[in-house]
């Protein structure tokens, strides 16, 4: 039984165009990333070259064309994947139940597909992380099918248009408070990302340095050269990160130690 | 080709491969060539060993009994798989329905060795694994219960050519990209000085330890003037940035007798 989808703009329609609008961009934007390749200006990704070339190289095949093959059958799927679910999206905007109804099934069985496709190497190359990944995204798939289908036979309420006046003088309210929260730690934290750390000396020749959240290697440089400076006579001789189980969880960020010696 | 047998296929195929490189996972041990898989045997070991039990009788046991528990499982996927190919919808059901309940046994067991090893994470992934797998059997019966709706695509000759095209593109894309870079994971890093006498070198995604030997040997040629004092592994948190992969500070004088 098809339920035109034109007939009821209920809440029914929301979600499946949600579930539409999610899977096209999903397979959109896994085709782009296979399109533009590394890291850009406005644009990292994930680097599947890398990937797959060292999962290949990993059983004893590194030649390039391998990966290169690996990568296109994937990408091959997902294009297919993407064109079939923005063809259902299409279909669901112009009304037309039976061809967005097949149209998303092909879309959702190359889907399977890939993820199927993708957990087999997982096994291949023993990432047991991605294998779960891939099962999790599999399933949503399947799911993501079931649902769609079974709201064509659920008739639920329109969404009221009118929205109670105290739902948005809290929900500006939050916002204010959150914004005002953000922008005042902007102001504050953001310089930590880049200037230098005080060492603190806590034993001899031993310099404690414990980073903020938004530290990164600039922070870290910008130390090393500061503490060089103040310590002209001191060669440094060992950098000790501490490891994690010896942080106070999420309390402490990257600690160092620097050992030093005196310069001859 | 009717709506609920290619739903029931892909569900079917993905468990079949999915149980069955299990098996394969388990006859080939360690890392040989073509095959890398996970080492169940080390993971057994270490986790009897975190009990007191140091013997390796034990690890050997339990995952004799798992490789077989895993196999029998595999066995009813696979008659599962072949029933269905057949057409004989009632069978396959049946020995789905085995396989599943079979499994959904087998991460329970998983699941209480989690717990008594103290492993949250295998917890966490097994149970996720057990929950698909009983919906998988409840999408397999749904499936079973729908309409035997044929798939009516129309015309899809467009799709076709605007598939083919992205996949032509994906594949130049993917080939170009192969090419500029693939020299990358065997050249040595380029460093740059930071700070007096500290070299910072940004390894990209390809490198692996021969990229580290080379750079270090390259760096050592390059700068003979130089001695290294020291090399420093920065840790996860300085890259800020998802595009590197590995930082590398070296830390030099110069040589007394250059």
């Amino acid at each position: 039984m098809d339920t035109a989808p034109s007939h009821a703009p209920s809440s029914t329609r929301w979600i499946q165009e949600g579930i539409l609008a999610y899977w096209t961009l999903f397979w959109l934007l896994n085709v782009c990333d296979k399109l533009i390749g590394g890291a850009h200006f406005m644009w990292v990704g994930r680097d599947r070259f890398a990937q797959f070339q060292k999962y290949f190289a990993s059983v004893g095949l590194d030649a390039p064309w391998v990966a290169d093959a690996g990568l296109v059958v994937a990408a091959a799927l997902e294009v297919f994947a993407l064109v079939f679910c923005a063809g259902a999206w299409l279909h669901f905007r112009k009304s037309r139940p039976v061809q967005t109804r097949s149209w998303f099934f092909v879309g959702v069985l190359l889907t399977l597909g890939t993820f199927t496709f993708f957990s087999v190497g997982d096994h291949w190359f023993g990432d047991r992380f991605e294998l779960l990944e891939h099962t999790l995204f599999w399933f949503i798939a399947a799911v993501s099918w079931v649902v769609f289908v079974r709201l064509e036979h659920v008739a639920l309420p329109s969404l009221p248009r009118r929205i109670p006046g105290g739902a948005v003088a809290v929900g500006a309210a939050l916002l204010l408070a959150t914004s005002t929260s953000i922008f005042r730690h902007n102001a504050q934290g953001f310089v930590q990302r880049t200037a230098p750390l005080a060492a603190e000396e806590v034993g001899d020749h031993l310099y404690k340095v414990s980073f903020p959240f938004l530290g990164g290697s600039t922070v870290f440089e910008e130390t090393l050269r500061q503490f060089k400076a103040a310590h002209p006579d001191e060669a440094v001789d060992h950098i000790y990160t501490v490891p994690k189980p010896l942080r106070l969880k999420k309390a402490d960020a990257l600690i160092f130690y620097i050992s030093t010696d005196d310069k001859p | 080709m009717k709506e609920h047998t290619l739903m029931r296929g892909a569900i079917l195929v993905f468990w079949t491969l999915f149980w069955g490189l299990s098996v394969v996972d388990k006859i080939i041990p360690d890392v040989q060539h073509l095959w890398v898989g996970k080492d169940f045997f080390a993971l057994f070991v270490k986790f009897f060993a975190s009990l007191g039990l140091k013997d390796p009788l034990f690890p050997t046991v339990a995952l004799a009994g798992v490789s077989g528990l895993e196999a029998v499982n595999f066995t009813m996927y696979g008659v599962a798989l072949w029933a269905f190919w057949r057409g004989r919808n009632a069978q396959a059901e049946v020995w789905f329905f085995r396989g599943i309940f079979t499994s959904m046994g087998l991460f329970s067991l998983f699941s209480i060795a989690d717990q008594v090893f103290g492993d949250r994470f295998q917890l966490l992934e097994h149970g996720l694994f057990w929950v698909i797998l009983l919906c998988s059997w409840i999408l397999f019966k749904f499936f079973s219960a729908e309409s035997e709706r044929v798939v009516d695509l129309g015309s899809t000759r467009r799709a076709v050519v605007l598939g083919l095209a992205l996949t032509l593109a994906a594949t130049w894309s993917i080939r170009d990209f192969s090419a500029t870079t693939f020299d990358v994971g065997s050249q040595p890093a380029q460093g740059e000085e930071v700070v007096e006498g500290v070299w910072k070198f940004d390894f990209p995604f390809l490198a692996d330890k021969l990229t580290w030997e080379r750079t270090v040997n390259a760096f050592t040629a390059a700068h003979p003037e130089l001695e290294v004092t020291y090399i420093y592994t920065g840790p996860s948190e300085l890259n800020t940035k998802k595009k590197t992969h590995l930082l590398l500070y070296v830390f030099t004088e110069p040589r007394q007798d250059h």
